[in-house]
């Protein structure tokens, strides 16, 4: 097979697999929040319920497509894509496995190893927000341009800290790439703990983390889609799919920082103390760590929806206040304090 | 009443990092969430403890449930009710008609007494199922039964009449939910009269009495009819 064979595939299998995840964690979401809130949850289509996200997509697009009167036609259809185009690109940098055999020929689990890796993440973090604010400045509806301006401020807000946080993590590891990164973090730190990024950084993973949320806009960080005050914020006056791309583009983005966060603080694919590459074949190992990063993938998009149920809301001036007051001078600190460490170490 | 001041708390410092009480409330959502999912993997209907799914899980309901009515029948299979109307007349939001017919020769296996009801409608839209028509009935004829599944297609389906009531009475014979046979009410010998020291007390004493009595005839009149 030819590079871009592979390449081509690799491309289908990871935008298959980030739309897989994103279906599975709608009925996650829903059903993880029944259970913890004493519910049951969706659990008529199919076993379990797990049919109710095709119900739910086949609803979305056997509904008219409604447009207000006085909308920005191109804006208000352009908004859902270019919300969750961003989500789907970031995942392409995502190393979703180490390397697997196949045909005599060596191919890396990743789609590509960009050598500025993150920055293309958070570069494609950034231009998300687009999609918000276009489709809520594009619905002519209060709600919609408060939701908004909201996600926007929020944006800017939390893009610095979250900076920061990465910022120690590239003066640790040296490399913007997402695939060193994880190599580097193999073998053991200080003699016992696992080589991995949160034992390095527990400060910057804290701050990090805090700053995923507030950029996935999940609780308690929705402000923009806050339902209490701005019925459910920017995409108010969407129907139909192109709601449905709103709200796929949120868990696809979900993913992405779930995967970012195993990459670059939990070790990606790599096991602690175990070195699967000695012990299993090279079709084997692929899969494995393969399954290895999905794990800790699926741990962390879990930890977004348990999260979700159960902390509320936060108020606006609080969210400003932590992410200006808190999270930005410890940031630096952090920041202040690893870069002097590396320089003595060095 | 004086007012309260309002005392604001203070927070200590890991209340305030939040992060501290933040790992406390994923404790508690875990704790529900593994109670739930281990519940909803046990055997058989009702699983989940808090949520009743109601076509396939149905609540038991209490032996004295005020449901939808029923005419009960005796040992005999005959009908109690002889159409007096009583029921009508106690009837609150005024949904019962009751036409009383004369029985027939040849009819004794049918009906138990004299008379019975011709027709026997109850509006069960209007109705409020406060069971007063049970309480006035001479003859027990006339009985909430444990049926709740009340919904119609249409409104003249929910007017039930003597086919449906009886319907329902069967119906609840055959699943044994027929209510409990009353219990007699124990009367009370009628206090002494007392000295007017106190008007209330007489007062209250004077209708107590009265009261007791016109209890006690009734319950009489219920056990002979029941026998």
């Amino acid at each position: 097979m030819a590079d871009w064979q592979i390449d081509l595939i690799k491309v289908v299998f990871i935008w298959v697999w980030a739309l897989l995840i994103a279906v599975v964690m709608t009925w996650v979401e829903r059903r993880a929040s029944a259970m913890m809130q004493d519910r049951l949850g969706p659990n008529r289509a199919g076993p379990f319920g797990l049919l109710q996200p095709l119900a739910d997509g086949i609803k979305l697009f056997t509904k008219e497509d409604i447009m207000p009167e006085k909308a920005r036609k191109i804006l208000f259809l352009l908004g859902p894509p270019l919300f969750a185009l961003p989500a789907f690109s970031a995942y392409a940098v995502v190393p979703f496995g180490d390397k697997i055999v196949l045909g005599g020929k060596e191919i890396i689990l990743q789609v590509s190893d960009v050598n500025i890796g993150f920055l293309y993440v958070l570069a494609l973090g950034a231009i998300g927000v687009y999609g918000m604010v276009i489709g809520g400045w594009a619905s002519n509806s209060k709600y919609s341009i408060l939701g908004g301006l909201r996600a926007t401020a929020q944006l800017i807000s939390y893009e610095v800290p979250m900076g920061l946080a990465l910022l120690t993590i590239v003066l640790l590891y040296g490399t913007f790439s997402l695939r060193e990164m994880v190599l580097l973090q193999q073998g053991t730190f200080l003699g016992f703990l696992p080589n991995w990024g949160i034992f390095k950084q527990p400060l910057g993973f804290i701050i990090f983390l805090v700053a995923a949320y507030a950029e996935a806009n999940r609780v308690p960080f929705d402000l923009p889609e806050c339902e209490s005050e701005l019925v459910t914020g920017y995409h108010t006056e969407y129907g139909s799919m192109n709601l449905g791309l709103y709200l796929f583009g949120e868990y696809v983005n979900l993913g992405t920082l779930a995967a970012i966060t195993v990459s670059l603080f939990f070790g990606g694919w790599t096991l602690p103390y175990v070195d699967m590459s000695k012990f299993l074949g090279p079709v084997a190992y692929g899969v494995a760590s393969f399954m290895v990063f999905f794990i800790k993938q699926a741990f962390f998009l879990f930890l977004f929806v348990w999260v979700r149920w159960t902390v509320p809301r936060f108020r606006y001036d609080q969210l400003m206040g932590l992410g200006w007051k808190a999270l930005i001078p410890l940031g630096l600190v952090n920041l202040f304090v690893t870069a002097l460490l590396v320089q003595l170490t060095i | 009443m004086p007012r309260r001041p309002v005392v604001k708390k203070e927070y200590t410092l890991g209340e305030r990092v939040y992060l501290v009480e933040i790992a406390k409330g994923l404790g508690l959502t875990w704790k529900h969430f593994v109670f739930n999912i281990k519940a909803s993997f046990r055997k058989g209907p009702h699983t989940v403890p808090t949520c009743w799914q109601y076509p396939e899980d149905r609540r038991e309901i209490a032996p004295i449930f005020r449901g939808a009515h029923m005419l009960m029948l005796n040992n005999k299979a005959q009908e109690l009710c002889v159409g007096c109307g009583m029921c009508a007349k106690a009837c609150p939001a005024k949904c019962i008609t009751v036409k009383r017919g004369k029985r027939a020769e040849g009819e004794e296996a049918k009906y138990a007494g004299k008379t019975y009801s011709a027709s026997f409608q109850i509006d069960m839209l209007r109705c409020i199922f406060c069971g007063n028509c049970e309480s006035a009935c001479p003859k027990n004829a006339l009985v909430l039964g444990p049926g709740y599944e009340l919904a119609e297609y249409d409104m003249e389906s929910c007017i039930y009449d003597k086919k449906k009531l009886l319907a329902n009475y069967h119906q609840a014979k055959a699943e044994g939910k027929l209510k409990p046979p009353k219990k007699p009410v124990p009367v009370d010998a009628p206090p002494a009269p007392k000295k007017p020291a106190a008007k209330k007390a007489t007062a209250a004493a004077k209708t107590a009495p009265k009261k007791a009595a016109g209890e006690a005839k009734t319950e009489k009149a219920e056990e002979k009819s029941a026998k």
